[in-house]
């Protein structure tokens, strides 16, 4: 696995952004679900082709000043605030689950910011007859078993371990909460903030990619998705629930880098 | 000593597998299960029995607010107080606790200066204002508070109600999340400037310093008994004391369910069922409900996981999961039980133990009919009282306790 850096950029008194960053090349910024973000195969896989940089969402990992970001709008401004500090005009952004709903949200703000897009299993749209489950409302064994396609697989069983010493299980149980409730800042408790009326904002050529089993967030909103962005397409990964870029990840990263050199000779 | 009778409402009439059919008292509880003519035969009932402790002279008679459960029926516990309130005008020695409004629940929060100035003016000035942050089930689940922006709209609706109720004058309120051009509630309080303001809460260390800090008094609303109240009653007092703050017992209150009969064993006979029915069904809360992510504090957090962790302190709920029998619920002082002379010793070591100048008795519980409820407070009012009345009698429970209407007098000069 390649070795990530981490660097700490303050884009406000009360904000920073702690990114980690790997890979040479075209700028890819990911975006993490609402679990955190620690450096993982798929970043790695992304670092081969890419210039990643994966910050970690306020309040989360080392990133701070959660409580001074009042709504999804001025966290949107936040991460415009650090392409700026990144010296990012405009990049690749990728963002899976929460993460995705911010990128599609960037996308809307400032479409000149974001060349491609990628959303891995969003958050963003809402319906009725298709209700997403509580997340915020499961224990930590009925969420693994939405997320994940293959309870049996190496990923499966590795999440499920516990730290020996009691520190560090409470210090783990600390970062998931912690994680969560930076998440439930932006999807409490219904995660719907009216993307759908500002959706056809998004300009540039967008990859959407689901889990053909995802038991958190059903496929049948990826279609949804690609009907409302203009450039978009949707692909369907097999095998896979909510963490479809650790489950497949191969599969994710071939879609992900031709979709990107596509989107490279045609424009 | 004060003693308070403390009233919770449950819903008598769960059925017997409740427990084992349903998945949550809160929350979730299936609406089908309440029956409004039961209903409307426990309310009258229950009201009854609040005022029967107003004629046996307790100090205040107690209501206070949840949601979405059959574990109490008192989503609004202002509309129970206002008819309280009215009954309380022939029982001069009695005031009105409502403990409380969950402050971050209502749009704008100016409606609980308003309601509770109802209330203090219909008391004459015998109010006693609670503030709960609320449980998480209340707030976060039933009436979808951001957990995130919890903790700052309780505080901001507490800034604002305190300062309409000390206000002479409109003012203009521009807060995170309550934006007022003109703040000035009618009626105001009887009290001036404000009734005694109370605090229910958990272990959280924010807790104890903001009530201490204000000078209110704390109240640890749990249902486990004087000796498991430890864990918070020990820090709040060492809060207290590394404030600098004085000791009076007054500032500090607890709950605890009390069954008095003629002897120790006739109080099993009579009581044991009832408490089981309160921790079997009226506390069976899924754990999906217990807590959203940012209810606590990582300080408090912290210190509740670390015991979870390492085992070195089993929850109450977790005791009782792992099966207690009478001898046991009484010997951990989940309940306190007996006869009136086994009560008397049962508090007396817990009172002085946790420091607790306010007694705030659950004389009815779970699925107790009124016949039993009735005798438990008169055996507690007449047995019981009057052998613990004169406790921290050295200390001056008035910073703490309603002042009552101010005289005719003393209204005409302030004016």
């Amino acid at each position: 696995m390649s070795i990530a850096e981490q660097h700490t950029f303050a884009i406000r008194p009360d904000v920073t952004f702690s990114v980690l960053s790997a890979g040479h090349g075209h700028p890819v910024v990911f975006l993490h679900d609402e679990w955190g973000l620690s450096w993982n195969p798929f970043l790695s896989r992304l670092a081969e082709q890419f210039r990643v940089f994966a910050p970690q969402l306020p309040g989360t990992g080392e990133s701070t000043g959660l409580e001074h970001i009042p709504d999804l709008w001025n966290l949107v401004l936040c991460y415009l605030d650090l392409f700026d500090a990144l010296e990012l005009e405009s990049a690749t952004v990728i963002g899976h689950s929460l993460g995705g709903m911010i990128a599609a949200e960037l996308a809307v703000t400032d479409p000149s910011r974001v060349n491609r897009l990628v959303l891995l299993a969003p958050f963003g749209l809402y319906r009725d007859d298709c209700r997403i489950p509580d997340m915020f409302a499961m224990l930590p064994q009925e969420i693994e078993r939405r997320l994940i396609f293959d309870s049996e697989s190496a990923l499966a069983q590795q999440r499920l371990q516990k730290p020996t010493s009691v520190e560090e299980q409470v210090e783990q149980a600390i970062r998931r909460i912690q994680a969560q409730q930076a998440a439930a800042k932006f999807l409490w408790p219904i995660p719907d903030h009216g993307l759908r009326t500002r959706i056809h904002r998004i300009q540039c050529p967008t990859l959407i990619l689901w889990g053909a089993n995802d038991r958190l967030i059903d496929p049948v909103y990826g279609a949804d998705f690609q009907r409302l962005i203009r450039r978009s397409q949707l692909q369907v990964i097999h095998n896979a629930s909510h963490l479809l870029h650790l489950e497949q990840t191969d599969t994710v990263v071939d879609a992900i880098r031709r979709f990107v050199l596509e989107a490279e000779t045609s424009t | 000593m004060k003693f308070i009778a403390f009233h919770l409402m449950p819903y008598q009439s769960l059925p017997d597998d409740f427990e084992q059919k349903y998945d949550s008292v809160w929350v979730t509880v299936p609406k089908q299960l309440f029956d409004p003519a039961e209903g409307h035969r426990m309310y009258h009932e229950y009201l009854d029995e609040l005022e029967l402790a107003a004629d046996l002279g307790f100090d205040a008679v107690g209501v206070n607010e949840h949601h979405s459960n059959a574990y109490g029926l008192m989503p609004s516990p202002n509309l129970m107080a206002s008819i309280l309130a009215r009954s309380l005008r022939r029982r001069p020695r009695t005031n009105l606790m409502v403990l409380g409004n969950s402050l971050a629940l209502y749009n704008p929060p100016v409606r609980v200066a308003e309601e509770f100035a109802m209330l203090d003016v219909l008391s004459g000035g015998r109010l006693i204002a609670g503030f709960p942050v609320g449980t998480s089930m209340d707030v976060n689940y039933a009436y979808g508070i951001n957990p995130a922006e919890l903790r700052e709209r309780y505080y901001e609706a507490h800034d604002l109600v305190m300062r309409a109720w000390r206000s002479d004058d409109v003012f203009e309120y521009n807060g995170k999340y309550n934006k007022l051009r003109y703040v000035n509630p009618w009626p105001r309080p009887a009290q001036h400037p404000h009734p005694p303001v109370w605090i229910p809460g958990g272990g959280s260390v924010e807790t104890y310093r903001f009530s201490i800090e204000h000078g209110y008094s704390f109240s640890y609303l749990s249902y486990h008994g004087i000796k498991y109240a430890r864990k918070v009653m020990y820090p709040f007092w060492q809060t207290n004391d590394e404030l600098g703050a004085d000791r009076n017992p007054y500032k500090a209150g607890f709950c605890q369910i009390i069954c008095v009969s003629e002897t120790d064993e006739r109080a099993q006979q009579e009581y044991e069922r009832h408490v089981r029915y309160f921790f079997d069904k009226c506390n069976h809360i899924h754990p999906r409900f217990a807590e959203a992510p940012g209810y606590r504090t990582p300080a408090s957090l912290r210190a509740g996981l670390r015991s979870q962790f390492d085992g070195s302190m089993k929850s109450a709920s977790q005791m009782y999961r792992e099966g207690m029998g009478w001898n046991d619920l009484v010997r951990e002082r989940f309940v306190v039980a007996g006869s009136p002379a086994s009560v008397v010793e049962q508090l007396e070591e817990g009172i002085e133990d946790l420091r607790i100048g306010n007694l705030i008795c659950l004389l009815h519980i779970g699925s107790m009919p009124k016949w039993l409820t009735i005798k438990n407070m008169t055996l507690f009012a007449t047995e019981v009282i009057p052998r613990l009345r004169h406790k921290f009698a050295e200390w001056d429970p008035s910073p703490y306790w309603p002042k009552g209407m101010p005289n005719a007098a003393e209204t005409a000069q302030s004016v």
